[in-house]
């Protein structure tokens, strides 16, 4: 065997025309292309000239179901109020999670500005570390509540379990979708809803009695009020309690496939608006605080109400359901002592054990 | 001279891996470093190449002192053992490359690419990549890339040695043509002797990082100074004899020692003789020159094509050995081998006559002796007797702790070696840890024995001696001596654990032969067990392998609760001056550590012969 | 299918490997798209479906809207830089742990290839903990006005973090391949370090280095768990796009967050398919 044969079988593997024909420099040429495409792509907005100088910007962080109603609503009708009485185009920027969440983001260090938490004592927690002057969002209109919205019952389509209230949860073989307490404050708003229709009723064994019987039959906690949902629309489990916000543009959009029960007695969740003072530049001050008072203005309350929020102010809550005996957490004594007395005292420290 | 070296030393972990090499080559030789793999040879390429920082020495080319220049600038073409031609370049970018970085002109660069690709006939293939090249193509396009740039000094480490043998002979020839033609100075580095003899102006053979004799090829054939250069280059055998009258005598026969070859009256001397100095013959030789060694039994042939190797035996011939090739273990006589024409017939038995010879110089022996310069000079005498009785050079080695005690040390050895009865010895001091630099010393310089003094069970003093296993790691045999060293007359070779240390007999015996001892070799079995049958053929293997070596010897087994109980029982009993110890292979758990059991139990020297000793 | 042509005795056809790849290994094959299926096809062909369910128009109104293109170009940008700077850095951690010998080398060597294992989100805990405005290093910077995290160069930092083995895994190899006289090569033909590195090293580590960055680039387009943690999750500053997909799939949008989860998908598709072209003939040429 001399060298030259061994050449040749070496080379009987290449394909000639292509190394011949076509240049070393060029083979790479269509990845090149998509590569410099993608890169001019990403760029595009970030090229010089192509935007004028940028605008200034309100950093807002939400819980999870604000989402639409602001991003779609309340803040195009702030631009549009801003534009018309200074000129000037603001952007808003916002993020939205679990109130509980959104309250440790807020607590590492995120830059929110403004925070609407759905419980205030998420706003508590802020000002517990210190990031906020204690109680400061009372200063704000209405205690700093911007809006509220009912717990109700959601049910399979023509509701096969025969759901009518928060007792008839606790039969044996429903199966409940319920978010986590401990990084929901929707959670929270429920069981404080299913324990304080109870007692109403029959006084606080009732309250413990239907609060069980709920958690007996949770199968499935998501990390916020809106994962729950997406759970339950996914096809999991027989009955969800959430926001009646947040199945009402569905309904109207005809997209829930889902019933709504009404209970005769259940909570008005009341959302609290916080201002983070020392992530706002002094700059921007006015223009928070602009847009701060602006969502307890009607045209904002309106949007809520679009989006299913119900109003602050009763009187412009007509077209909403009428609930029989709403109950507002101040009928327990305001978060503090509802979070002692209800969430921990009894669902964490009596129902959990139980069901464990 | 167009390459110099001067003393060149490298160290790599404590090991001398070059050591001391001085070298001249001349403006368009061809010089070969041959040596066996590990010898140091490849290194000495990358030093002066530039690739290699050296510890101490110089490299000078053409005149220039190249030692403190880096690679890029020394100019020299080097070709590696695997190619390492670049895969992404074209066998014509390749050869170029050193052209491109010294920003010769395409046109130019193009020109004598293609000129080069011709001469090592490889015209046409600039565009081909290395993964379409055999292995000799690729060496070839080395070669022409070493030598594009036009370099005066061409180094080639192993070129050949990733190639098939066919190729090689082929390469060999084509570099030996370019070589001429370029008239570049040149240094290959092989250990195939074959390689070496065609392809060298010159040779220089290269053994524990040393040059230890430069010549021709015929010169180093013929006239070989040293066994090592003897037995690497081509083949024969190595016998011993002794001194006598000025002569040199070989059992039967007698022959005259060279003049300028020193000799001890009474020493041993030794002879090689090459295969085609040996015949076959029916009768004693009348012609002058050829001298008969005696009667052979052929007891193996191999045709060789036009030749045919025959390998006869001598039966034990007094005052005659064999050293090598070694006679295999538990065999006795002399094995000579001798090439005949392949048509001579071969008798089955034949006298053994010799038609050349070269007596070899006598080895330099060296022996350290470690003193720590307090306690009794006990360890220092033996030494003086041991190197005596060696004919070996002695080195004492004292260590400092610091620097400030160097000169205080040096005078106190120095004197102490006096009292002991070797004023004569090099003494040599090294600072620091104890036992580390006596390892260290060991490790750099090639020992023969070593001599320590041995601490008894009762001395507490630890400090003031060097750790045995310091010492022994380097695998030189150490003779731990205790108490005045009376004359050897009699030694005790300890097989007990295990297979007899086949080490340990060769070195035992080699000591014996030298002192004029017997030995007796001794297993020792525990009591109730009996040896198995083969512990005793083993035994009976060594006594004939220490016959062969002229040694009086015999073996015992005894029985005894511990192989150390045995050995120090038997030592007493047999009155043995010497306790020959193989190193133990595990010194892990003291408890099974035979050795060190042996040296707290006795009060008799004892030597320890490491792995290969 | 070939697998019912009855074998011609006398056939002249091409070689014997041929007639085996088309052959033999069906119900291998068979068995793998099998398993595939459910595992991996079918979930990667309902993201397609979904995005598609209500119409060409309708997915392109999904990825129209500007938070989407935000966070597709942003998500690109990181993928881009992340892929620059690592290609960088992944070569010269390789350079390091391949060529030279050191004390703790091979300890190094486990730990850059860590964050493969550790969950990224993990990896975002700790990059906020160390860098967050109560962060150690934090504390320290943020007075100065350094505070990557919660902005874009908190993502990168992320990012970086995240695909740092890729690039390590891929040229690290190729350079343990390369044999030290390859250098010592070009150093005694006259070229210095970074000579000998740009024109000898550096080509022969080129298929290496660009599946690396494409790797890499793959990864930070799809990296979430760390992401989020850091980003800050803010629509139109931060949000990537797969931070993105996620919020619009909480936000029960499962047909816009399947809109964009196709866009990744397909620039996913093309990216492995440039990635296996490429590999394919680096080793046929090599």
């Amino acid at each position: 065997m001399g060298e030259g044969s061994r050449i040749r079988t070496r080379r009987e593997g290449d394909s000639p025309a292509r190394d011949t024909s076509f240049p070393r420099w060029a083979r790479g040429f269509p990845f090149l292309v998509v590569v410099a495409t993608l890169f001019l792509y990403a760029v595009w907005p970030w090229l010089p000239g192509s935007k004028a100088a940028p605008a200034r910007t309100i950093v807002l962080y939400g819980f999870s179901i604000l989402g639409e109603a602001l991003n779609e609503g309340v803040f195009p009708a702030f631009q549009r109020r801003w534009k018309a009485e200074t000129g000037e185009h603001v952007e808003l920027v916002s993020s939205y999670g679990g109130s509980g969440t959104v309250t440790n983001q807020i607590l590492l260090g995120v830059p929110a500005e403004l925070a609407l938490l759905s419980l205030e004592l998420d706003a508590m927690k802020l000002a517990d570390a210190g990031i906020v002057p204690a109680a400061s969002w009372r200063s704000l209109p209405k205690n700093g509540i911007v809006n509220r919205t009912p717990f109700v019952i959601l049910v399979r389509p023509g509701n096969p379990r025969g759901i009518r209230d928060f007792e008839d949860l606790g039969a044996s073989g429903i199966r409940i979708v319920h978010p986590d307490p401990l990084t929901s404050g929707g959670a929270n708003w429920a069981i404080v809803a299913e324990w304080g229709a109870g007692f109403r009723s029959g006084g606080a064994d009732a309250g413990r009695r239907i609060l069980s019987g709920v958690w007996r039959n949770v199968v499935a906690q998501a990390a916020s009020a809106r994962a729950a949902r997406t759970q339950f629309e996914n096809g999991f489990g027989d009955a969800l309690i959430t926001y009646e916000q947040d199945v009402l543009r569905d309904r109207e959009s005809g997209r829930l496939l889902a019933d709504i029960v009404y209970p005769r007695r259940t909570i008005l969740s009341e959302h609290t608006l916080v201002e983070i003072g020392r992530n706002i530049p002094a700059a921007d001050r006015k223009l928070v605080e602009a847009f701060a008072n602006f969502l307890w203005t009607d045209e904002a309350q309106d949007e809520f109400a679009r989006y299913g929020f119900r109003s602050v102010r009763e009187e412009r809550n007509g077209a909403f359901t009428r609930i029989e005996d709403p109950f507002l957490i101040s009928d327990f004594g305001g978060w503090k002592r509802a979070k002692k007395e209800i969430v921990d005292a009894v669902w964490k420290k009596e129902i959990m054990k139980e069901s464990r | 001279m167009s390459i110099v070296l001067e003393n060149l030393t490298k160290v790599f972990a404590g090991r001398r891996v070059v050591d001391r090499f001085s070298l001249e080559v001349g403006d368009g030789e061809l010089f070969v470093l041959l040596g066996s793999s590990g010898s140091g040879k490849s290194t000495v390429l990358r030093i002066i190449a530039g690739l290699t920082p050296e510890n101490e020495g110089s490299v000078t080319l053409f005149g220039r002192d190249v030692t403190n220049l880096p690679a890029q600038e020394r100019g020299v073409g080097f070709v590696f053992q695997n190619y390492s031609i670049f895969r992404h370049m074209t066998v014509a970018q390749n050869i170029e490359f050193g052209l491109r970085l010294r920003r010769v002109p395409r046109a130019e660069r193009s020109k004598r690419s293609a000129e080069l690709l011709e001469r090592i006939g490889l015209g046409g293939l600039g565009g081909r990549y290395a993964s379409q090249l055999s292995g000799g193509q690729q060496q070839r396009v080395a070669l022409a890339r070493a030598l594009a740039y036009e370099p005066r000094v061409l180094l080639l480490d192993e070129p050949f040695g990733a190639l098939d043998a066919k190729i090689r002979v082929q390469l060999r020839r084509a570099l030996r043509d370019i070589q001429r033609a370029l008239h570049v100075t040149t240094i290959l580095v092989t250990h195939d002797q074959e390689e070496a003899f065609e392809l060298g102006d010159r040779i220089g053979v290269v053994e524990h990082g040393r040059l230890l004799e430069v010549g021709t090829p015929e010169s180093l054939y013929a006239r070989p100074q040293s066994f090592f250069v003897a037995t690497f280059i081509g083949t024969g055998a190595v016998l011993v004899g002794r001194c006598e009258d000025g002569n040199a005598r070989f059992g039967p026969i007698t022959l005259p020692i060279p003049a300028e070859l020193p000799h001890e009256e009474g020493g041993p001397i030794r002879m090689l003789v090459r295969p085609e100095q040996v015949r076959l013959m029916e009768a004693p030789p009348l012609e002058d020159g050829t001298v008969a060694l005696g009667k052979a039994k052929v007891v193996e042939q191999t045709f060789a094509g036009g030749t045919r190797r025959v390998r006869a035996r001598l039966p034990e011939i007094p005052g005659l050995r064999q050293i090598f090739p070694a006679v295999p273990y538990g065999e006795e006589g002399i094995l000579i081998d001798a090439i005949l024409p392949a048509d001579q017939p071969v008798p089955p038995e034949a006298l053994i006559c010799l038609t050349g010879w070269r007596i070899l110089a006598q080895p330099q022996r060296r022996v350290l002796a470690i003193d720590t310069g307090g306690g009794s000079t006990d360890a220092l005498a033996g030494a003086a007797v041991v190197a005596r009785t060696l004919g070996a050079s002695l080195r004492i080695l004292g260590i400092a702790r610091d620097g400030a005690q160097v000169e205080r040390l040096r005078t106190l050895v120095t004197e102490r070696a006096a009292a002991a009865g070797a004023p004569d010895a090099e003494v040599r001091i090294r600072t620091g840890d104890r036992d580390e630099q006596a390892a260290t010393e060991l490790a750099e310089t090639y020992y023969h024995l070593c001599v320590a003094a041995a601490r008894a069970a009762r001395d507490r003093r630890r400090g003031a001696f060097v750790s045995p296993a310091a010492m022994e790691r380097s695998g030189t045999p150490v003779l731990f001596v205790r108490g005045p060293l009376r004359p050897i007359q009699n030694l005790l070779l300890c097989t007990a654990i295990g297979e007899p240390g086949r080490a340990a007999i060769r070195f035992g015996g080699w000591l014996a032969t030298r002192l004029g001892a017997r030995v007796r070799l001794l297993h020792v079995h525990r009591e109730g067990q009996p040896p198995p049958a083969w512990v005793l053929s083993h035994l009976d293997l060594g006594v004939r392998t220490l016959h062969g070596q002229s040694v009086a010897a015999d073996y015992r087994v005894r029985p005894a609760a511990t192989p150390a109980e045995g050995i120090l029982a038997e030592a007493r009993q047999g009155e043995h001056d010497l306790i020959v110890i193989g190193k133990n292979a595990a010194r892990a758990r003291s408890r099974d550590d035979v050795t060190a059991q042996v040296l707290q139990g006795s009060d008799r020297p004892v030597l320890v012969v490491g792995g290969n000793g | 299918m070939s697998a019912a042509q009855p074998e011609i005795p006398y056939s002249t056809s091409p070689s014997p490997t041929r007639r085996r790849r088309t052959r033999l290994p069906f119900a291998p094959v068979g068995f793998l798209l099998l398993i595939l299926l459910p595992l991996l096809l079918m979930p990667l062909g309902a993201v397609f479906v979904f995005a598609f369910k209500g119409g060409v128009a309708a997915f392109w109104k999904a990825i129209r809207t500007p938070e989407a293109q935000f966070a597709l170009r942003f998500s690109l940008l990181i993928a881009f830089v992340t892929a620059a700077i690592n290609a960088v850095l992944g070569t010269f951690a390789a350079y390091v742990l391949s060529k030279h010998r050191f004390r703790g080398e091979r300890t190094l060597g486990i730990v850059v290839n860590l964050p493969v294992a550790i969950p990224t989100v993990v990896v975002g805990t700790s990059l906020l903990l160390l860098w967050g405005p109560i962060g150690v290093l934090g504390k320290l910077l943020g007075p100065i006005g350094l505070q990557p995290m919660f902005r874009p160069a908190g993502v990168l930092l992320a990012h970086l973090f995240v695909t740092f083995p890729y690039m390590l895994g891929t040229v690290k190899p190729l350079l343990d391949e390369i044999e030290g006289t390859y250098e010592e090569a070009a150093y005694t033909m006259g070229a210095g370090r970074w000579t000998t590195f740009r024109l000898v090293l550096l080509p022969a580590l080129r298929g290496g280095l660009v599946t690396g960055a494409l790797l890499t680039f793959a990864h930070s387009l799809g990296e979430f768990g760390a992401t989020v943690m850091v980003s800050g999750n803010l629509r139109l500053r931060t949000q990537t796009a797969p931070l993105y997909i996620f919020a619009r799939f909480e936000a029960g949008d499962i047909a816009q967050a399947n809109a964009i989860a196709a866009v990744l998908a397909a620039l996913s598709f093309l990216i492995f398919f440039f990635l296996f072209r490429y590999t394919g003939r680096t080793k046929r040429a090599g």
